[in-house]
């Protein structure tokens, strides 16, 4: 119990040092084969790529936007009994979440078929996602209890959590319509490993004034857990055969759903692009390894109570196992193993890009370049872009929003960089910074997010970092 | 490759070189406790008059009965402290007693409490016991496997109250500190 609180409390505080679904730094930053995965419409112009396995695409993402580590375990004199109840337990909301999110590409490559303007893209990667919302009334309950809360309504529908670990298999196509239009569309093979959800809960638990008794302690529950893939793993964790299992579940051993992701690019005029994707627009079947837990159902108790006129002939019973066996029937706690059906958390990303500066790469008298990648059609490609992007991801409680500025220089054809400012729920100061290096076939690009926390990365409430490497054509289309 | 492999963990490595953080100290989840109080009714018992005057002799009523709520491992290992309050009426024409007694699942009297009213019209009897720390031993709860209860008339047979519904009303609830963490 005491392991499990601490790993709790732990694992969630120390969400702060990842990084997030967002990306908005790699979005159309279309230098980087990633990108694609962002928006599978972006104006790529790679004639091939591969991405190094295991590490052409590594990104992670937690956010806490209602406490740091450093809230709690600073070393400040503070009681961490006071910090706790203060910035916790009576510091936060119910709406206020604890997620993360970790990616590992496995495999990443595209290539340019015989009509130059198809691009083919596919591979595949791990995925972990999770977010739990603070369970504000739980909390109070088990700080304080229920004593002296005549009335007050602990608010059962608190309990708001989700998470999956998912192997994803992928195949997109990107489209260059025209010289204005540029469509993708990827679709998605999941594989679940595990996944656990308690989304939809309500009820309360509260005392009252009682009619006989002094009080009337009323549950009226309506909770679930579903959960698929840990029976498999806890036996193959006594078998000693976890990796194994892994393994199996991650090839179309477990769970099975589709998904699709959309996307496109339009230039409203020759330095304006507008573009958008729908990411993770899929389900998935969970069947075979599920377990549900379910407690439903409405019991008041004012304790045992003897009418001795009423029960005169009866009074020999056992009055506690009574009153136990009822509140069991009334509030059953049952378990099945039914299959259930998760939808994948679907984002939406829309920027606004506007291009312009010197040439890139070009001896032309004028502040553009044509790009190689426009075939009949060349496009122009500028120096510097600066834009806004929107990003919405939707959530148990709803969707969130990100709204991000940035600025972007390309410096030859080497180097590429951005900058942006991000605000969202987790950070009204969020810088991020960009770096995409060529070298020769050679791609190598780093990104990290909400640069000012590194200068208290404990009392940062969110931060992350993408890393990978690729292997790109010299030439392009 | 190895260049730019060591290009990547440069860059990781100097994100985190440049990064800083007030110190923390993580020992102090150690001195975090969780103690909550929660409270409920225990148990109710209703003697009505006309129970009363139907038995002869003194003590009108006596049973026991199973309470295992303060065996339970999840009270009895991690009570604190805690009270029972008891709530007497007596609306009946009689002066009565009550005694309550907490046995040992051998039978064995581990506590008891006793309650004298007089007649109707008499005021609500109230009586917090306390439990833990320099009042009762929390040992009698976690010990008890049933409670006893007897009541006896110090008054008459006959006669009957003029009050509406005219009984003996227990009531009680149990107020308990648990140490979660």
């Amino acid at each position: 119990m005491k392991r499990i609180f601490s790993i709790s409390i732990l694992a969630v505080l120390s969400c702060n040092f990842l990084q997030a679904q967002n990306k908005q730094i790699l979005y159309d930053f279309n230098e980087i084969p990633q990108s694609l995965m962002v928006n599978p419409g972006v104006e790529s112009d790679f004639k091939w790529y591969t991405g190094i396995p295991m590490i052409s695409g590594i990104s992670g993402y937690a956010g806490s936007n209602g406490v740091s580590v450093n809230d709690i375990f600073a070393e400040d004199g503070l009681d961490i009994n006071d910090k706790v109840r203060n910035r916790m337990v009576y510091g936060m909301g119910r709406r206020d979440e604890f997620s993360v999110n970790v990616q590992l590409e496995i495999l990443n490559i595209g290539f340019r078929s015989g009509n130059p303007n198809l691009f083919y893209s596919g591979g595949a990667y791990l995925e972990f996602d999770n977010i739990t919302y603070w369970p504000r009334d739980y909390a109070q309950l088990i700080f304080d209890g229920n004593a002296d809360q005549l009335n007050r309504r602990f608010n059962l529908g608190d309990l708001k959590t989700r998470g999956s670990l998912v192997a994803v298999y992928h195949l997109g196509v990107n489209k260059k319509v025209d010289n204005s239009l540029t469509i993708g569309a990827r679709g998605k093979l999941y594989s679940g490993i595990v996944d656990y959800n308690s989304t939809r809960n309500s009820g309360y638990l509260v005392n009252t004034e009682g009619q006989n008794n002094i009080l009337n302690t009323t549950l009226n529950a309506d909770l679930q857990l579903r959960t698929s893939g840990f029976g498999q793993l806890d036996e193959a964790s006594d078998n000693g055969t976890t990796g194994n299992t892994l393994i199996k579940r991650a090839l179309f051993g477990g769970d099975l759903g589709l998904g699709v992701d959309l996307g496109f690019s339009y230039r409203l005029n020759e330095q304006t692009v507008f573009t958008a994707s729908v990411l993770d627009l899929g389900f998935i079947y969970h069947s075979g390894d599920t377990q549900n837990y379910s407690l439903n159902g409405i019991a008041s108790s004012e304790g045992i109570q003897i009418n001795v006129l009423r029960e005169l002939s009866n009074l020999n019973r056992d009055y506690w196992q009574d009153l136990v066996d009822e509140i069991e029937e009334l509030v059953p706690f049952e378990e099945n193993n039914s299959a259930y059906l998760t939808f994948r958390p679907t984002k939406v990303n829309a920027s606004l890009r506007y291009d312009f500066g010197a040439p890139k790469g070009s001896a032309e008298d004028c502040d553009c370049t044509t790009d190689p990648s426009g075939g009949n059609s060349p496009r122009i490609a500028y120096r510097n872009s600066v834009g806004g992007h929107l990003f919405l991801i939707n959530r148990p409680r709803g969707p969130q929003a990100a709204i991000t500025g940035f600025y972007m220089r390309r410096l030859g054809n080497i180097l590429a960089v951005k900058a942006t400012y991000t605000a969202d729920k987790f950070s009204y100061t969020n810088l991020g910074f960009g770096l995409n290096l060529q070298a020769g076939p050679i791609n190598l690009y780093a990104i990290a997010d909400n640069l000012l926390s590194y200068r208290n990365m404990a009392a940062s409430n969110y931060a992350s970092f993408q890393l990978g490497l690729n292997i790109i054509s010299w030439d392009r289309k | 490759m190895i260049v730019l492999r060591k290009i990547g963990l440069l860059f990781v490595g100097l994100v985190l070189l440049f990064s800083c953080s007030d110190k923390q100290d993580f020992g102090q989840y150690d001195d975090l406790t969780i103690t909550p109080t929660f409270e409920t009714s225990i148990f109710y018992v209703k003697t009505q008059e006309s129970i009363i005057n139907r038995v002869t002799g003194i003590s009108f009523f006596t049973q026991d009965f199973n309470f295992d709520a303060f065996e339970e491992d999840i009270f009895a290992e991690r009570v604190l402290e805690g009270s029972i309050t008891y709530e007497l009426e007596n609306t009946t024409s009689k002066e009565i007693e009550i005694t309550i007694e907490f046995l040992n699942e051998n039978g064995d009297v581990l506590d008891t409490e006793f309650f004298q009213m007089d007649a109707a019209p008499t005021a609500l009897l109230t009586r917090v016991v306390a439990y833990g720390g320099a009042d009762k031993s929390l040992d009698i709860l976690r010990n008890t496997s049933q409670v006893r209860l007897s009541a006896r008339n110090l008054g008459d047979n006959t006669s009957t109250s003029n009050l509406p519904d005219p009984a003996i009303e227990l009531r009680s609830i149990a107020k308990f500190t648990v140490r979660v963490k």
